[in-house]
């Protein structure tokens, strides 16, 4: 539970004191960008350093561009030292190979054959000019046919209800700015794709209440960080005895990162829960058509007959992910609720996209025979045959993990590599690998309570996912050749695993007999 | 509706004074205290006749400027006691300073000048009306002020998009000149973005980008720049920015460079000198404002004015002495049509006063006509300013395919050079010649100095009292005869009358609605007639 500082008060302030750095930090822990991997143990004292925060240089930046840029610089490290050491097979195939971001590199060709159809390539006088800031009726209209068949509602989807922007980055942040005052706050279950942060604090200034889920199966849980509408009642409550207003519930469905789903039941308990409580629920539903384990019954919330409070139901769906084109900025929100429509509408100004890529999207979307026939047989296979292939390669190791068959990642357990269990050795773990030339993101980008998680994105070409994952299991098996690496760590390394070695092959077991049953 | 203006975050001072305008009134302490507030008043102007006096002072020989300052700051918070106390008692007397926060314009009215005529004075009255339409539940009190004012300001843009006038299927739709769009080459901009080279699909396209843009856009911006701003140097791609508009330029500036609550100068409606503008920093200091920044529009819009390269200067000086970030939005710069006008781009300078609080600002909405391909450059020698703007781009981010195809656009120097340029150039002339020669057989005054895309219009005589609720009613009778036009009150303009025309579009059209124009004043002073007539039969 966290308590970040006012605004107010930090504006005020030329540098956040001891307390609210500690605040910060600890919220802010790893406000990701770009969701690429990052170092986790930023510490706001550095920026407070009088030599950095005060200079006066930054005084050309306000209290909270200040803040803004603290995010931005801590967050990129990792992917700033991938972008400058890319790997590429011919020109560089000693860089940095990213298994952090959360991007479907296996259909560019597909995409690309498809986008550069003729179809595509209409310009038309009403494409260059101001358009209706929901998004062009053309193209709601093709989002409300696509979402009503891809979501199975049992009424046909609205137009209306359609508000078009660029990316859900976007969305999220215009929804907290309309939905809550500032210092108001939403409830998320952690782990969550914590980027989140971000979106909803940076304008909107919102703050995300935890609810903390374990990895230990304990009481009526099936499942690890399983969410039940208990820990969701503590959660709210413990945020109303601490006098933080929560205004709504952010669901990400299927999950990341942890690439599990939601059951239509449990579904139906959060939104009850929701409704008890006169919560928004905005569902974030951007990886829906990446289920690619066909025994995976995932149901959209769109699917669902009578929602209970449709009036606080918001749904959110892009192309970045089912789609693979993170680049094209396209997210989209579906909500029965006009006045929070047009209120997100209001600033769509700010976050528009050109009218020649609304043409392009609504004609993918209404090519339901591409998509059907070509596109999503071929990418589920290819996404299942990389899973497949990093899964056997964790079993292999002995190495536990999470992953349901949904999503491009894999959550998997290092906790055994860590001599203890803390953040501070988690960064030590991930700066190795980073050091051996491949990013990852760990547990602590994503408000993981329990120290040694990582989310290994598996949605890569074949040949760098072979080599990312040797690079993985270099650092693992402690053969790497890193040369900074401290001696002490490679003392304590076989010792601590030696410590764990029989514990460890028992949860290997424990963790992955549960799901085997689900399955 | 429960009243909570007082948490209003949205900066809008004209909503919360008329919100607080519904309390009753206590006529004795009104008095005590317009009394008390006339002595402050007072006080007050004579210390800003002895600080502008000091102003021309150097800075060294001045009084401890501490003294001043605490002066100041004690003066600031006796007049806001005073206002507020005033305010909560009598607000409705309308005695408060009017003293309309510049945040909308800076903030959100970022992309006032691409919209149609915004009412301002609207939102008021309608959240404070129960049954208003917008008022939720639902939403948070910034959200409902957001919608509020997205309602008020594209009422007649919805109602356009409903009912566009069309030549052949739609002869009695409404014809937009509120918005400042070039529609004059569409035909042009349709074609070269049709052919081949716009189409190519590159993985690199469909992935995350650079939040600041694609380095090959950056490049081609940075060439684009110094080759049209006239650059001594070759400007560096790395000081470039690119987002999804100008508006996002604009608010994700605003967010980074103050805080909440502190304000920036803008250019205002008539044509002002450094004087004017040190006077309005130095009120807005004593009011307690923190201005951190000046907006400077050249070409100016709505005057359609070219800032001399001398008159630039004097305000980067200005802005310097104070320790003022400079914004300034060159986003009409290829619009400039009267050959006989050079416009100089702050980039063109040799040297700027305050390099690391300069902040250019362009696009493609208006030089290219296409506001739909939401492209804005930020140029700033400011690495932090850069890097924090672009921490926005996750939020204000460009399609990769978008961005491509504007480099294809903006590389093309022969295109632009040999075919767009001209014919813009010429059409623009055409258009403004023809809506100049109307006016002026109407015998309206108007300014434009030979750039931007509309005219600013003194339409004084035809109203009946000379108020902004008659430049109100002026505005919708036009709106009534499907004309869309903005009024003066949206550019925060003091004098009521004036009204934006543009004219960068189809002869046709611009014929039709020059039409719908002469008739509406026509009736207007038929009707100024009979109402003097009749006052004075009356007497």
């Amino acid at each position: 539970m966290f308590t970040l500082p006012q605004e107010e008060s930090r504006a005020l302030a030329p540098c956040p004191g001891p307390a609210s750095t500690q605040d910060l930090d600890s919220n802010y822990g790893d406000g990701l960008e770009r969701e690429r991997s990052r170092k986790p143990d930023r510490k706001l004292p550095e920026l407070c350093d009088s030599t950095t925060m005060l200079s006066s240089d930054s005084s050309y930046l306000s209290s909270r561009g200040r803040v803004i840029k603290w995010f931005w610089d801590s967050a990129e490290e990792g992917y700033r030292t991938y972008h400058m050491d890319e790997y590429d097979e011919d020109k560089n195939p000693s860089g940095i190979i990213n298994l952090g971001t959360s991007e479907n590199k296996l259909c560019f060709d597909l995409l690309s054959r498809r986008l550069s159809q003729s179809d595509m390539l209409r310009v038309e006088p009403s494409l260059l000019q101001y358009p209706d800031w929901r998004g062009h009726l053309f193209l709601r209209e093709e989002v409300a046919r696509f979402l009503s068949f891809y979501c199975k509602s049992p009424t046909p989807l609205k137009p209306e209800n359609v508000v078009v922007l660029n990316g859900c980055a976007s969305l999220f942040s215009a929804l907290a700015t309309v939905l809550c005052e500032v210092g108001e706050a939403f409830l998320i279950p952690a782990p969550y794709y914590g980027a989140i942060t971000q979106h909803v604090y940076l304008y909107g200034n919102v703050r995300l209440v935890c609810v903390y889920l374990d990895s230990e199966v304990t009481g009526l849980d099936t499942r690890p960080f399983q969410l039940t509408v208990e820990k969701l009642e503590m959660a709210l409550q413990r945020a109303n005895s601490e006098g933080v207003k929560v205004k709504g519930l952010i669901l990400i469905n299927p999950h990341n990162p942890l690439g599990d789903i939601y059951s239509p039941g449990e579904l139906r308990d959060y939104l009850e829960f929701a409704k008890r409580h006169k919560l928004h629920v905005m569902v974030d539903e951007v990886y829906m058509l990446s289920v690619f384990e066909k025994s995976v019954a995932y149901r959209s919330v769109l699917s669902l007959e009578g929602l209970p409070d449709p009036q606080r139901t918001h749904v959110m769906w892009a192309t970045s992910k089912d789609f693979g084109m993170s680049g094209l900025r396209f997210g989209t929100l579906y909500t029965e609720n006009r006045d929070v429509a047009t209120a997100v509408a209001s600033l769509c100004r700010y976050h528009g996209l050109s009218g020649l890529v609304q043409y392009q999207m609504a004609q993918l979307l209404r090519d339901h025979d591409w998509i059907n026939q070509v596109y999503l047989p071929e990418n589920h296979a290819r996404l299942k045959a990389a899973h497949s292939y990093v899964a056997g390669e964790l079993r292999a190791l002995g190495i536990p993990f999470l992953s349901r068959g949904a999503g491009f990642f894999i959550w998997v357990d290092l906790r055994k590599f860590l001599p203890e269990a803390t953040f501070k050795e988690e960064m030590l773990l991930w700066r190795r690998f980073l050091d051996n030339k491949v990013l990852l993101s760990c547990g602590k980008t994503f408000e993981c309570k329990e120290p040694g998680w990582f989310r290994l994105v598996f949605s890569d070409k074949a040949h760098r996912l072979c080599l990312g994952m040797r690079r993985v299991w270099q650092v693992l098996e402690g053969t790497s050749q890193v040369a900074e690496e401290p001696p002490s760590c490679q003392t304590e390394e076989p010792r601590s695993r030696h410590r764990h070695g029989k514990r460890e092959e028992q949860h290997v077991k424990e963790r992955t007999c549960p799901r085997n049953k689900q399955e | 509706m429960s009243h909570r203006s007082d948490t209003v975050h949205l900066p809008c001072g004209q909503m919360r004074g008329q919100c607080l305008g519904n309390q009753g009134i206590h006529t004795q302490p009104v008095e005590v205290m317009l009394h008390f507030k006339l002595t402050v008043e007072k006080h007050m102007v004579q210390l800003v006749t002895m600080r502008q006096q000091q102003d021309l002072v150097p800075e060294e020989q001045r009084r401890h400027p501490a003294t001043g300052e605490q002066e100041a700051l004690l003066d600031g918070l006796m007049y806001q006691l005073v206002n507020l106390l005033q305010s909560g008692a009598a607000g409705g007397l309308g005695l408060q300073p009017s003293c309309p926060s510049l945040d909308v314009r800076g903030v959100v009215g970022g992309g006032q000048r691409a919209q149609s005529s915004r009412q301002p004075d609207q939102p008021v009255h309608q959240r404070n009306d129960p049954e208003a339409t917008f008022v939720s539940q639902h939403l948070s009190n910034r959200g409902i002020d957001i919608s509020a004012l997205f309602q008020a300001s594209f009422q007649d843009y919805k109602l356009y998009q409903g009912d566009k006038y069309d030549e052949d299927k739609n002869t009695l739709g409404f014809i937009n000149l509120g918005i400042s769009e070039n529609k004059l080459c569409l035909d042009l901009m349709t074609e070269r973005l049709s052919q081949s080279d716009m189409n190519v699909i590159e993985d690199v396209l469909l992935q995350y980008p650079d939040w600041s843009g694609q380095p090959f856009l950056w490049e081609e911006v940075a060439r684009f720049l110094t080759y049209y701003c006239k650059a001594p140097a070759q400007l560096d791609p790395e000081n470039v920015v690119v987002l999804n508009g100008c508006c996002s330029v604009f608010s994700t500036l605003a967010v980074v460079l103050c805080d909440p609550g502190e304000h920036r100068c803008t250019s205002p409606s008539v044509p002002a000198h450094c004087g004017q503008v040190g006077q309005a920093l130095l009120e807005a200091t004593l009011t307690g404002k923190k201005v951190r920044g000046l907006i400077l529009i050249n070409p100016q819009n709505p005057l359609g004015d070219v800032y001399s390269r001398d008159s630039l200067k004097e305000y980067l000086e200005f802005a310097k002495r104070y320790n003022l970030h400079v914004i300034i939005d060159e986003i009409y710069m290829l619009s400039v049509f009267d050959e006989s006008i050079t416009f100089h781009s702050l980039l063109g300078m040799e040297s700027l006063p305050d390099p690391n609080r300069t902040h250019v600002i362009w696009g493609t909405s208006k030089d290219f006509g296409i506001s739909g391909f939401c492209f804005g450059v930020l140029y700033t020698q400011n690495k932090k300013v850069a890097s924090a703007v672009s921490s926005f781009g996750y939020r204000h981010g460009i399609s990769g395919i978008a961005q491509y195809k504007l480099y294809r656009l903006l590389r093309d120097r022969e295109w632009i050079d040999r075919v767009y340029l001209p014919t813009y150039c010429s059409r623009l002339q055409r258009a403004h010649r023809y809506i100049t020669k109307k006016l002026k057989a109407l015998g309206i005054s108007f300014l434009n100095h030979g750039s931007g895309l509309y005219v600013w219009i003194n339409l004084k005589v035809y109203l009946d009292l000379w108020t902004f609720e008659e430049e109100r009613l002026l505005h919708r009778r036009f709106l009534d005869n499907k004309l869309i036009l903005s009024r003066g009150k949206t550019y925060m303009c003091k004098e009521p009358g004036w009204i934006r025309v543009v004219f960068a579009d189809k002869p046709l059209r611009l014929k039709q609605a020059m039409h719908r124009f002469y008739q509406v004043l026509e009736t207007q002073k038929l009707e100024l007639r009979v109402k003097q007539l009749e006052s004075a039969q009356c007497e």
